[in-house]
């Protein structure tokens, strides 16, 4: 009922809006109604996601809204289908995405520097912090924690880790309970959950390692989707989740009370879905459009309220905020800076023998 | 076509071959085979093209490798889903073929109580997507599962996993049972039960009649359904995926989509590796298949004409087949659908939850909140409905094609219409993706529907074909040869002759090709896009995004789309099997 009311009331402020004003921000520049007018003109763009329908709707419905005659189709797909479309696609020619928006972090950067994709200089830019976006090509668009899953019902608070060494040390300390019952990504099928775990052997160096031998001692469980976790904790048949999307945590722990989720203390990864413009992009003036929207205060609030990811714009206030988040963890905070950086791994021979020692420590 | 009136009696031509080149070639006969092989061998070309590639086949950095084989085979990973395969295919073997025989036998040759309603309930495996079936056990007896709490609470500890090798191999056995049950219970049908009654006279149990008399009458079948199994084990996917996966159980189908991601960008090269391995283990089965196909056949033309068929009394033991029965309806059907079915009316269950706070009806309303979701189902439907029709009329005319004839397009089709069987679902429906992306001229059509129908009439084709041709079979000669004596020709006997008479044949293979297009989920992965949704895909694709709640509730539409189908087949009184 909520979403409803809320549709209701920016349909009607957006409508209001239209009639006296301009739908963006006023510090935008002067040429930027020359850009509305073509984006209309081409009517139509084709976003390819890796985000549910479900939540990115609210955004597509207000985007619509402020800019009548451009009709958004939206795509949801996993992020390894929305790269090989794209790319297959790419190379036959044929229509394909406007926007790309993935939470693959290193396969879009994989799309800038292959020269996939177009330059844009938003003039979002100044409001957006210095790590989430590379070479006017990719957008970082949201602050999603990554965090630590577990069973309300069957983990007492005092169990709960709230730290990387707590987890080992809950494991190690009754490992009959927790026999078959930590769950988390296998990074062989999730390419998302692979650049967790490199990154959490840059933030938490050897330490790591230990951490998920401890797990694979546990006969750890491995799933490809966050979703997929989040549904065998909930029935109590696993009973931690480990690297998981906080936003996704987030929005199931409002419906269902079996689901608690923490930031680990000691360091928390940040993981922002990453946005690119098709270099033969069909509606470019829409695409562009499109990411200035998402960028905006406006579209990020509602990103933040509605759609239970996280914003990062520091004037975006809420639960799931970069400003929250701050005031809470401070600088145990660590964003996966977007850059080429995340490009290590997919490198061949490097990315094997990361699995290897990954196979090696869960004894699989 | 109309210069064909020869007078060469059909049957005679086939054993005359002298004769038949004086027939002019007939155009249309040539043109549907011509188009068979092309859609059969095109996506099956590029396949094998792109195993022996180092690179997508579309990139222009690709060169002639052998790197893909090289490292498959060094992978141990392809080793351990070979032998899973192999233990999964051989379990099905040892479970379905047995079971499938006596449930054939009870069914035909006995007064098993029950019998008429019983006979649709045997068959629903066949139609329900496996994706359901795995997730329905999961939920209904997987550990914390609800079935397994009960159990748990009455008797202490659950002795079954459905995650293990055993479990997965067992459940695949079930729910394969059908299959064998299909052939064997049409070879008994086309036995007279004469034979049976004779050794019942001579005082023999009906034990006794099953094992000395029928089992070997029906032997050539039951090994062409052995077969078969034990070739489908290889294709098994959607159960190894959803059970199999979270403990590292890999089979061939599964490590193959495995291979998507293992090198974080699209290894299309090793995919397509697996799958040319997998062809080269089934397409022997297939050609086995096809040597029993024809004793088959010879068997049952020796024994000619049905008499009188007799049941067999199995007196006060009768209820404990039906036991039995029950017991695998129970097992193979009614636990996962059960599982399935509360999973979509609840938000939350497992260990300490109580289901009465849990249930809800949101999971549906927010199905039909999201139109991506609503068109699958109508995308589904009209794929199924339509898109059946269509694929029965392609089936009809390739049959119609190898009607009476045996030159060498026939046989050429005959092997042609099996291959597709033997390509896991997942990469031919990659390959056609590929066919309509860069074939041109058929770019326009790739975001349609007709990319998806394609792919599912493909992909069906032996399954069509033998519906098609059982149908074909049952036309007497003798009438087709009565038209062709009186001058029609070929074009005009199949027109105003065959057709006619095979019409219920037709409408059966309709409604059977209705719900095995709305049970399909692998071969529409890759061919999804706004507007062709379609409800099996989505579920491969909503359970890799994690998004359960609503691959339960869509799982529900699902079943109950093919449940309306399977009603209206009973209804019109389709026969299940020829």
């Amino acid at each position: 009922m909520k979403t409803a009311t809320y549709f209701a009331a920016a349909t009607a402020l957006a409508l209001s809006l239209s009639a006296f004003a301009k739908p963006y921000p006023d510090h935008y520049p002067s040429s930027y109604a020359n850009l509305v007018a073509a984006a209309k003109k081409e009517g139509k763009l084709i976003i390819y996601a890796a985000t549910d329908t479900a939540a990115a709707r609210p955004l597509l419905k207000d985007f619509e809204a402020l800019y009548p005659g451009i009709k958004v189709e939206y795509n949801d797909m996993n992020t390894t289908e929305l790269y090989n479309r794209f790319i297959s696609e790419s190379a036959a020619g044929s229509t394909s995405a406007d926007v790309l928006w993935s939470s693959a972090m290193d396969l879009q950067i994989k799309l800038v520097n292959d020269g996939f994709t177009a330059s844009y200089s938003s003039p979002e830019i100044p409001k957006l912090p210095s790590w989430s976006y590379y070479q006017n090509q990719a957008y970082g668009t949201t602050y999603e924690p990554v965090v630590f899953v577990y069973n309300k019902r069957l983990l007492s608070a005092a169990e709960v880790p709230h730290t990387h060494a707590d987890l080992a040390k809950l494991i190690k300390g009754n490992p009959e309970k927790f026999k078959g019952k930590i769950t988390t990504y296998d990074i062989e099928k999730s390419g998302v959950g692979f650049t967790y775990l490199t990154q959490d052997v840059r933030a938490g160096g050897a330490a790591t390692w230990d951490i998920v031998r401890t797990m694979g001692s546990s006969g750890l469980r491995l799933q490809s989707s966050t979703g997929t976790m989040l549904e065998r904790i909930s029935s109590g048949e696993n009973l931690i989740g480990y690297n998981m999307i906080g936003s996704y945590a987030y929005a199931k722990a409002k419906k269902d009370p079996a689901i608690g989720y923490v930031y680990p203390k000691d360091y928390t990864l940040v993981m922002s879905r990453l946005m690119t413009i098709a270099k033969n992009a069909k509606n470019p003036n829409a695409a562009r459009l499109w990411v200035d929207y998402l960028l905006s205060k406006r579209g990020q609030t509602l990103l933040a309220q509605e759609s239970d990811l996280y914003s990062l714009r520091a004037d975006v206030t809420g639960e799931t905020t970069i400003s929250e988040l701050t005031k809470l963890l401070g600088n145990s905070l660590k964003p996966i800076q977007v850059g080429p950086g995340l490009l290590v791994y997919l490198d061949q021979a490097k990315r094997l023998e990361f699995l290897k020692q990954w196979r090696q420590a869960i004894q699989r | 076509m109309t210069a064909v009136s020869s007078s060469a009696p059909p049957m005679a031509a086939s054993s005359a071959p002298t004769r038949r080149r004086a027939a002019s070639p007939d155009v249309l006969r040539w043109l549907v085979l011509g188009l068979t092989t092309l859609v059969v061998a095109v996506p099956l070309a590029l396949i094998v093209y792109q195993s022996l590639l180092n690179a997508p086949f579309f990139m222009p950095n690709k060169a002639l490798s052998l790197d893909a084989y090289r490292f498959v085979f060094a992978d141990p990973d392809f080793w351990s889903a070979l032998r899973n395969s192999v233990v999964i295919a051989s379990g099905m073997l040892l479970i379905s073929v047995p079971l499938g025989a006596v449930l054939a036998f009870l069914m035909t040759r006995t007064d098993l109580p029950g019998r008429r309603w019983l006979e649709p309930m045997l068959l629903t495996p066949v139609f329900i997507s496996p994706m359901v079936l795995g997730f329905g056990y999961v939920v209904a007896a997987g550990p914390v599962g609800f079935y397994s709490a009960w159990w748990q609470q009455w008797f202490g500890s659950v002795p079954w996993n459905p995650y293990s090798m055993l479990g997965i191999a067992a459940i695949a056995g079930l729910t394969h049972v059908p299959h064998v049950y299909l052939y064997c219970s049409s070879a008994l049908r086309n036995l007279g039960s004469d034979v049976e009654e004779a050794a019942r006279v001579a005082g023999a149990g009906p034990l006794r009649v099953a094992y000395d008399v029928s089992l070997p009458m029906i032997m050539p079948s039951l090994l062409f359904a052995a077969v078969l199994v034990f070739f489908l084990g290889f294709e098994v996917f959607g159960l190894p995926l959803v059970l199999g996966d979270p403990e590292g159980h890999l089979v061939l189908t599964t490590y193959l989509y495995k291979l998507t991601n293992k090198l974080g960008i699209p290894s299309y090269h090793l995919m397509a590796v697996v799958a040319v391995l997998i062809i080269l283990v089934t397409v022997p089965l297939v050609l086995l298949q096809r040597r029993l196909l024809r004793n088959t056949k010879r068997f049952v033309a020796v024994k000619g004409k049905a008499s009188r068929q007799q049941t067999l009394p199995l007196g006060h033991w009768r209820w404990l087949p039906f036991g039995l029965v029950m017991l695998w309806l129970l097992v193979t059907v009614f636990v996962p659908l059960s599982g399935i079915t509360l999973r979509a009316f609840v938000n939350q269950w497992g260990e300490g939850v109580s289901l009465w706070q849990a249930l809800t009806i949101e999971n549906f309303t927010t199905l039909f909140e999201q139109d991506n979701l609503v068109r699958a189902m109508v995308n589904s439907f009209g794929v199924g409905l339509l898109g059946g029709a269509a694929a029965v009329f392609c089936y009809t005319a390739i049959g119609l094609a190898g009607h009476r004839r045996n030159d060498w397009g026939v046989k050429l089709a005959d092997y042609l219409v099996l291959v597709p069987r033997a390509v896991p679902g997942l990469l031919a429906g990659l390959a056609f993706l590929w066919v309509f992306l860069f074939m041109p001229g058929l770019k326009e059509f790739k975001n349609s529907m007709i990319c998806i129908w394609l792919a599912y009439t493909v992909v069906w084709l032996a399954y069509g074909m033998r519906l098609i041709q059982g149908a074909l079979l049952q036309v007497g000669p003798e009438l087709e040869e009565a038209a062709r004596s009186v001058g029609a020709s070929r074009a005009q006997t199949s027109r105003h002759v065959t057709l006619p008479l095979i019409r219920h044949g037709l409408l059966a293979s309709w409604l059977l090709v209705f719900m095995i297009f709305e049970r399909e989920y692998s071969t529409g992965v890759y061919l999804l896009s706004p507007g062709t949704e379609v409800i099996g895909s989505l579920l491969v694709s909503l359970w890799a995004a994690g998004a359960v709640e609503q691959v339960a509730a869509l799982s529900v539409v699902n079943v109950l789309m093919v449940g309306a189908g399977l009603a209206l087949a009973l209804r019109f009184g389709v026969k299940l099997h020829d």
